[in-house]
């Protein structure tokens, strides 16, 4: 029975197995193995040692460009996110009759699918007619040039990204507040401390591990960002430079100029970047078990 | 509180604890009032992009412009002209099949490695597993060129193969999910199956696998809309329209008819829309999905 259930053991997980190491394992080592080589897809691979490495550092003026822009745009979306996310979610915790129908609508973000939202807010952001101007026109705004001027443009994909995000925060933040329990707010409420007070020093502090959490994760999703980016402002990462991200720096050289081990030098300094982010958080979230 | 000794002491307590009542319903009501506004700020801001495109797509060329929320006529026609301009219904098609077969691979096979995980004891078993926890922190921008390499190498590069086959045989994540569900059933279950003289598998399929229901439905729910909104992935596998995906053909439809709002909104509508039934149907499941795995996506 019990050498039965060792080979069983092996048997189900098998295929699993075999998918994750054909399509995860391996080629996570192999990108490393690219990233040591010049390979256009066609001739065979070269190795060049650190050489695209160095390239990227001291030779690509477009990686530090991207390097900055998204670590603004990853500011941009981080800071909002946490922020709104928090305040959403204190709003969706409180016990009023019709909630549950307010969750629900709050989370729809959740599936709808990046691209399409991109081309929707691409619509709002129109510069001449979108709604977004109109809205700004009935307050006596100006009309701002939301997809046309680079800096602009990295706000608007800002936006797009946040209201994609901010659900994904509330979410979990939301799980987190329901596990804080009653008693220490009502304790908190006899010795005269407001609403405010009670949230600053009750629960924000209670759910400091999935708050540090969604900061992780939007990093890593920030530092990652392709779609939204492709589907607003295009595969170039245009206007000018503007939103030039490493993502789409990563997909242009892979499958736009068919530099594989260059790219993948690239994606193993996202790696990389993504990686110190998590280690940080890990020494943060420490003492705050995180539930995954 | 002390009552000044020539007033009736009673009429001035009633009165005195009659205003804080009153006070304190107003206040409740008040905050009550804010709540509310609040969460209707909260709702419009979810459901105004998503209503504003339902709008254009159903608006004349030339009254997109207008900011009114009801288009004057509606333009059901705009929802037939995009499947003119492309085989929108056929790449629609093409992401149901993929997503079926994923969904049913992943639910299937990460339930399966994950009860082996979670139940029963092979030599490695701990040391396999903690590599695939390490696998979950791999971003996909690190592996997507060496797995475009694979399918190159395989020569499934623009064939529905690439989309399918990298899925269907499960993934960390869902295992890992899988895994944490079989260790909250009690052990009982099984003892009386094994007594009984099922086999490993029977013990799997017929007794345990029926009350993972709820882990199943959150593991398909969020494999489905995983494939559904997929973009790199497709956009690097597919040339051919006739398998690609419908947020390719969104894509695509926006590279072409860039000024057409009306066309564009009903196509991003078109792309939506499913995905918000599931949604509407299956929202408690998601929402607890993402919130136990904390890892909602791809």
């Amino acid at each position: 029975m019990a050498r039965q259930r060792e080979r069983a053991g092996w048997l189900f997980v098998a295929p699993n197995l075999a998918a994750v190491g054909v399509f995860l394992l391996f080629p996570l080592g192999f990108s490393l193995y690219l990233s040591f080589h010049a390979w256009d897809l066609f001739s065979a691979p070269r190795f060049v040692g650190l050489a695209n490495y160095r390239r990227l550092f001291a030779a690509d003026p477009l990686f530090l460009i991207a390097l900055r822009n998204t670590a603004a745009f990853t500011v941009l979306t981080l800071v909002p996110t946490v922020v709104i996310g928090l305040g959403v979610a204190a709003v969706l915790n409180r016990k009023l009759m019709g909630i549950g129908i307010f969750r629900t609508i709050a989370f729809l973000p959740l599936v709808a699918s990046t691209v399409a939202m991109a081309v929707v807010w691409r619509f709002i952001f129109t510069s001449d007619d979108g709604l977004l101007n109109i809205v700004f026109g009935w307050v006596g705004i100006d009309p701002l040039p939301w997809l046309i001027d680079p800096d602009w443009a990295l706000v608007s994909l800002s936006i797009v990204t946040v209201w994609k995000s901010v659900p994904f925060a509330t979410v979990i933040l939301l799980a987190a507040m329901q596990g804080v329990p009653e008693t220490l707010y009502e304790a908190a409420k006899i010795d005269g401390a407001g609403g405010l007070r009670r949230f600053w020093s009750i629960t924000v502090p209670l759910i400091r591990g999935p708050l540090s959490f969604v900061f992780v994760i939007t990093i890593i999703s920030s530092v990652q960002a392709f779609d939204q980016a492709y589907a607003l402002t295009g595969g170039n990462g245009g206007p000018e430079t503007g939103t030039y991200l490493l993502g789409i720096m990563l997909f242009q050289n892979a499958f736009s100029f068919y530099e594989v081990g260059y790219a993948a030098a690239l994606a193993w300094v996202i790696f990389a970047i993504l990686l110190v982010v998590t280690l940080v958080q890990l020494r943060f979230a420490r003492r705050e078990e995180i539930e995954l | 509180m002390r009552a000044p000794a020539c007033a009736p002491a009673t009429e001035i307590g009633v009165a005195v604890r009659g205003s804080r009542v009153q006070r304190a319903i107003l206040r409740r009501t008040l905050r009550g009032t804010l709540g509310y506004v609040a969460l209707v700020g909260i709702a419009w801001c979810a459901l105004a992009p998503i209503l504003w495109a339902l709008s254009g797509s159903l608006k004349r060329d030339g009254e997109i412009t207008d900011p009114t929320l009801l288009p004057a006529q509606p333009q059901w026609s705009n929802y037939r002209e995009i499947f003119d301009l492309l085989p929108l219904g056929r790449m629609l098609l093409n992401t149901t099949v993929y997503a079926l077969c994923v969904t049913a691979g992943q639910v299937f096979f990460c339930a399966l490695a994950g009860y082996a995980f979670a139940r029963l004891r092979f030599r490695g078993r701990d040391a396999l597993f903690l590599a695939y926890l390490g696998t979950l922190m791999v971003p996909l921008t690190v592996t997507v060129i060496p797995q475009f390499l694979i399918m190159r190498a395989f020569g499934w590069v623009d064939t529905p193969w690439a989309m399918i086959v990298p899925g269907l045989f499960g993934s960390a994540f869902g295992t890992y999910m899988m895994r944490q569900f079989f260790r909250t059933l009690p052990a009982e279950l099984e003892e009386a199956a094994i007594i009984d003289g099922c086999t490993t598998w029977q013990v799997f399929w017929r007794v345990l696998l029926p009350h993972t229901r709820p882990a199943l439905m959150v593991l398909a729910v969020l494999t489905w809309i995983g494939v559904w909104n997929d973009f790199l992935w497709p956009l690097v596998m597919i040339q051919r329209n006739e398998i690609a995906t419908a947020t390719l053909g969104l894509v695509r439809l926006q590279g072409q008819y860039h000024t057409q709002w009306p066309i564009l909104m009903a196509a991003t509508m078109v792309l939506l829309a499913p995905l918000l039934v599931i949604y509407a149907i299956a929202q408690k499941s998601f929402v607890s999905g993402i919130a136990q795995s904390g890892m909602g996506g791809r």
